[in-house]
């Protein structure tokens, strides 16, 4: 190192160029036993109150498990509800739909109305059935007795 | 006040009169270590409450395996460094702002070297600074300085020869070379 060119060697680099205000060190002891005094009595507030610094916290993390658990429940209600609704009304029509294509509910209609009115027989009411009505008669027709 | 005799009086319960003896032997050796980190008066004096606050407080836990004097330092400087990173994460640094006003601050008497010295001290990282402050002015032993900054001697040792290198070349540029 160059010590000729070496500028931070110049002793006036190491000299103090800062000031501070007049008497500022006289009042710093006051004014920290003062800042310290706030800080005991602070801290004994904080101290006096244990019970409550305890259960809030807990209650919070109660309030908030059962916050979670009651949306999961409600969003489980109501999808449970909506496949209900759905199956019953699936099922529902399924069973219109084999109850009207069922040939031995139809055949029961006409033995009960016809047959005690008449002397026909029961092979002979099946043949006019099938020549002489269409399956949208034969459903109308179920439909009413039913 | 020595070490020994602050300690005495505070372990045999005269807690207060331990607390003003600390005060009255440190407070002109931190204020002015302080204030080269912080440069501005009011932001010195607010650390330097700050740190005989917290030795108040840790005092008791102080267990005489590292000397007072290091003890006290190195809250004195964790004091400026959360002050000056604070600065940093707010988007601004106040340290750098205070150096370019040191030539209007009615606190600062130096001349054009001073001026300029201070300046390139102000641009160097936290850390570096307070490594390059340290040697420097305090002229305090790598040693010592390792048990403030709980850095190896080493790492102090390299930090400071760029810190040196780094300000020279920045008074080089603003200076006459008559110097």
């Amino acid at each position: 190192m160059n010590e000729q060119n070496d500028i931070l060697r110049n002793p006036a680099c190491r000299e103090n160029p800062f000031r501070m205000p007049e008497g500022y060190f006289d009042s710093l002891e006051e004014r920290l036993m003062g800042r310290i005094a706030e800080e005991n009595v602070a801290e004994t507030q904080r101290k006096t109150k244990p019970v409550w610094r305890i259960i809030k916290p807990a209650l919070t993390l109660a309030a908030m498990f059962a916050l979670v658990f009651g949306m999961g429940y409600g969003v489980l209600s109501l999808t449970h509800t909506l496949d209900r609704g759905a199956a019953v009304e699936a099922s529902g029509y399924a069973t219109a739909e084999e109850e009207l294509i069922r040939p031995a509910s139809l055949i029961n209609y006409y033995q009960a109305s016809l047959a005690e009115e008449s002397e026909l027989d029961e092979e002979t009411i099946i043949n006019y059935l099938a020549s002489e009505l269409s399956f949208s008669d034969l459903a109308e027709i179920y439909a009413q007795s039913y | 006040m020595t070490d020994q005799e602050i300690l005495q009086l505070y372990r045999s319960g005269e807690r207060e009169k331990a607390f003003r003896g600390l005060v009255s032997s440190y407070k002109e050796r931190l204020y002015w270590h302080i204030r080269r980190m912080v440069l501005d008066h009011d932001d010195t004096d607010d650390c330097l409450q700050n740190t005989f606050v917290k030795a108040w407080q840790s005092l008791d836990r102080f267990r005489g395996d590292a000397q007072l004097y290091t003890w006290l330092y190195r809250i004195a400087t964790n004091e400026s460094l959360t002050f000056l990173t604070r600065q940093q994460t707010r988007g601004g640094r106040l340290d750098l702002e205070a150096a370019n006003r040191l030539s209007t601050d009615p606190w600062f008497d130096g001349d054009k070297l001073q001026l300029s010295l201070h300046k390139a001290i102000a641009k160097l990282p936290p850390k570096q600074k307070a490594v390059f402050n340290l040697r420097y002015f305090e002229e305090m032993p790598y040693e010592k300085i390792s048990q403030v900054l709980e850095t190896s001697e080493g790492a102090l040792k390299a930090s400071y020869h760029h810190a040196y290198e780094k300000i020279k070349a920045a008074l080089k540029e603003e200076m006459d070379e008559k110097y």
